[in-house]
């Protein structure tokens, strides 16, 4: 759910996972059979969620799709309808504080993910092992504030299909947090429980970096720089299992994980363990997190620079 | 095999048991037949007439239906004899000096009992009227008097609107079964909407979600039920335990049409998730995902019921109704050719007609307009013309008050009860008024809460018909609503609750 500001060409998507690219450029040109062909052709589940968001983000996505799903109607042109209707009311409300968002704003968005769901839920029905339409309906489940339980009992039936989904894993951890109607129990437990459970190599020790750094959003002043720093240890076992493993590789959705963990142990202010994170993200870089000081793109490249020393890696 | 027979001129069917001999009088009245002034009309009569019938020993009892009212005794021949004869001479002759006692013990029975997801679901598809009211009170009971007994007597209780079933070897010897002449037969009673659009849904007092849809009569209505269940429990008990009790149910209606009733209990924190499971089980099977064992199983479990070997016996209180009503008769040997033929195919039309019907009760907080049900309506579209009257210390809520009917108007949301639609004003001495119109809504008009003269409020409904009427006694002073003392920050009064329409 990207802004409108066009991002540098190291925090695209399409520069770290380069065959998805025609995902976006064909559904800017309109051309159902090269996507559909695309999603044909993909390795496995986590490039097709990447490729799925790719294509969301495109302005006017959702209404080629509704276009694509009246003439020649298919699951998957449903669930990549429904995603696209979700991003496309995202983009109403903007990603503004809930007290900047106006009544007509959240009303878009609600008509959005409604229209979504009925998509979505339409295609789970007809095939309960339907991952990427799961996927997005844990998203309807937040936006709609369908229940914290309502979202669990999504994200399980998913599991049963795909026990270890990080990105499933990574959408209901937002909806289990406060913000959301969740509690830190739940987040925290499911975070841990996931990565946990998890193959080691995989991405989902970044669940616990990233559910640490939900709480330390949610404080101020010392309370929040002192969780870090006693979550520190946690954390870095869990990217010892993770992204440090000798097993890891570089899947779709790797930016995105190993950039959780760069920015936890930025934020504790430990340049030596934020080292290997910013080294496995080579020249790549990803906004998530560093909006939280000011400009994303800036206050990354700062922090990485501060973390090589000042020197500009 | 059912023998069709008659009883001194009433319709009997007989078929065989195995043990004790068991008989039923069925007559084609039931709570659908009232209106809610006097609702409880045709209970008090079933009581007052088993009275004098008290034999303890035997299994009897009387059962008051929406639209069927039914006197049952499992025993002996010759008590089955007494029991029938005897019944039908107290519906001659009723003991008129039990009434006030059995209007108590009506009273008792109805604050016993705990509202089934069925009584919840019913006002909010029919109304306050009609197949409406069992899920009310029985706010007639107070007030019927000896006259309107004696009318509802002569009206329904007759031989012409009867039937007599029997499990057994055949009429038993001097049975007679004395009942007035009327000469006709009811019809079913009308089948009455508060639903404007459908699927619908509204917030009920439920742990959990509760679901019901209007479908055909006959076996692939019947598997969907069983089908729907074994959805249920797997995806709610099964696999997540987020349900103690999943169960459905399958019933006729009088009037041609069948009823399936779905519900699913849940923790308060899981509601949510059991509505979500709810919804996806619902269109999991409309979209036409049926699975072929399941549709196996449920037939199986139908074809034990029908292949008992008293099978035929444990139908003959249904195949009563049906005789009433004008539906065939049909053997056993029909149910389960009807039943072997059901295929996937018939269970998925089903289901996908059952989700256009369907009302579902979500948990307090909970909405499904997201799934494509319309909240059932909880204020009026329309108020009525008239004079306007303020209610104390709030600007934003008015009384309006017109020939043709009274209006509470807080905001922009109004209850508007017509007189020509109305179903019963309660009136107490204090003046207070509630009047409940047959979409349901609720109008109360209390002088307490009127800025001016109190006086007007009196001139409502004087012209409404008596029975529609229902005089309450004295409520306790705590029960008169008052204004709210002036506080600092008075807290927001939940006004929304006034237009709601639930059980009360």
């Amino acid at each position: 759910m990207s802004g409108d500001k066009p991002l540098p060409a190291q925090f695209e998507p399409t520069t770290w996972y380069p065959e998805l690219r025609l995902f976006p450029a064909a559904t800017r040109a309109g051309d159902w059979p090269a996507i559909a062909a695309g999603f044909q052709q993909l390795g496995g589940w986590q490039a097709a969620t990447v490729a799925i968001d790719l294509i969301a983000d495109v302005h006017g996505a959702d209404q080629f799709f509704r276009q694509v799903v009246a003439r020649d109607p298919s699951p998957m042109a449903a669930t990549i309808l429904g995603r696209c209707l979700i991003h496309a009311g995202w983009r109403i409300r903007t990603a503004a504080r809930a007290s900047q968002v106006s009544r007509q704003q959240f009303d878009a968005l609600h008509a959005h993910l409604r229209d979504a769901e009925r998509a979505l839920m339409d295609v789970t029905a007809r095939d309960p092992r339907a991952l990427l339409a799961w996927e997005s309906r844990l998203t309807t489940a937040r936006g709609l504030e369908l229940g914290v339980a309502e979202g669990r009992r999504r994200y399980d039936r998913l599991a049963r299909v795909a026990p270890h989904h990080f990105w499933a894993q990574s959408f209901f951890l937002q909806h289990a947090c406060p913000k959301w109607g969740g509690s830190w129990e739940e987040a925290f437990g499911f975070a841990r429980q996931c990565a946990a459970a998890a193959p080691p190599g995989g991405m989902h020790g970044a669940l616990v970096a990233t559910v640490h750094l939900e709480r330390w959003a949610s404080l101020t002043g010392d309370e929040s720089t002192q969780h870090v720093l006693d979550a520190r240890p946690e954390v870095w076992a869990a990217a010892q299992r993770s992204v440090l493993h000798p097993a890891f590789r570089r899947e779709p959705g790797w930016v995105f994980a190993v950039n959780a963990f760069a920015f936890f142990f930025h934020v504790t202010g430990d340049n030596p363990a934020a080292r290997p994170f910013f080294h496995l993200l080579g020249d790549f870089g990803h906004t998530r997190w560093w909006e939280s000081f000011g400009d994303p793109v800036e206050e990354f490249q700062a922090g990485k620079a501060q973390t090589f020393g000042g020197v500009r890696a | 095999m059912i023998k069709e027979t008659e009883v001194d001129g009433v319709p009997t069917l007989i078929a065989p048991v195995n043990g004790p001999m068991s008989a039923g009088l069925v007559f084609r009245v039931g709570y659908a037949d009232e209106v809610l002034a006097r609702a409880g009309i045709t209970h008090l009569i079933e009581h007052l007439a088993l009275f004098d019938t008290g034999q303890a020993d035997y299994h009897y009892n009387g059962r008051t239906g929406a639209a069927f009212t039914e006197f049952h005794l499992r025993g002996r021949e010759h008590d089955v004899v007494s029991f029938l004869t005897g019944v039908c001479t107290s519906l001659g002759a009723l003991p008129m000096h039990r009434l006030e006692i059995e209007r108590q013990v009506l009273l008792t029975e109805e604050s016993g009992q705990s509202l089934t997801p069925a009584h919840v679901l019913a006002p909010w598809r029919y109304g306050a009227r009609g197949y409406g009211l069992p899920g009310y009170l029985e706010y007639g009971v107070p007030v019927i008097t000896p006259d309107e007994i004696q009318h509802w007597l002569r009206t329904w209780f007759t031989k012409e609107n009867a039937v007599l079933w029997i499990a057994g070897d055949g009429v038993p010897a001097g049975l007679r079964l004395p009942l007035p002449s009327s000469g006709r037969r009811w019809a079913p009673p009308a089948v009455t909407s508060a639903l404007p659009v459908t699927p619908a849904y509204f917030r009920g007092p439920l742990n959990g979600a509760a679901f019901d849809a209007v479908v055909p009569i006959g076996a692939a209505s019947q598997v969907y039920a069983e089908v729907l269940q074994r959805e249920l429990f797997r995806e709610l008990r099964q696999a997540s335990g987020l349900s103690y009790t999943t169960a459905t149910g399958y019933t006729t209606h009088a009037h041609g049409t069948a009823q399936v009733t779905a519900v699913a209990d849940a923790l308060p924190e899981k509601q949510s998730a059991v509505l979500g499971g709810l919804i996806d089980a619902l269109l999991t099977l409309s979209v036409g995902r049926v699975e072929q064992a399941d549709v196996d199983a449920a037939k199986t479990k139908g074809r034990e019921a029908l292949t008992d070997p008293d099978a035929e016996a444990a139908m003959l209180s249904a195949q009563a109704n049906a005789l009433l009503v004008g539906r065939p008769i049909r053997t056993v040997e029909e149910r389960l050719a009807e039943l072997d033929a059901v295929t996937v195919e018939q269970v998925a039309e089903v289901a996908a007609g059952a989700m256009t019907t369907g009302l579902l009760l979500v948990p307090p907080g909970s909405t499904a307009d997201w799934a494509g049900f319309t909240a059932a309506p909880t204020t009026s579209y329309t108020v009525v013309p008239g004079h306007t009257f303020a209610v104390v210390d709030d600007d934003q809520d008015r009384f309006h008050i017109g020939p043709t009917g009274v209006s509470r108007v807080i905001g922009d949301q109004a209850a508007t009860v017509l007189y020509a639609e109305c179903s019963a004003m309660l009136i107490w001495p204090d003046g207070g008024r509630l009047l409940i119109g047959h979409d349901g809504m609720r109008v109360a008009v209390e002088p307490t809460m009127i800025a001016g003269d109190p006086t007007v409020l009196y001139q409502v409904g004087t012209g409404l018909p008596p029975h529609l009427v229902v005089r309450m006694p004295a409520r306790e002073e705590s029960e008169i609503p008052r204004p709210e003392p002036v506080a600092p920050t008075p807290a927001p009064p939940e006004k929304q609750g006034l237009f709601r329409r639930k059980k009360s």
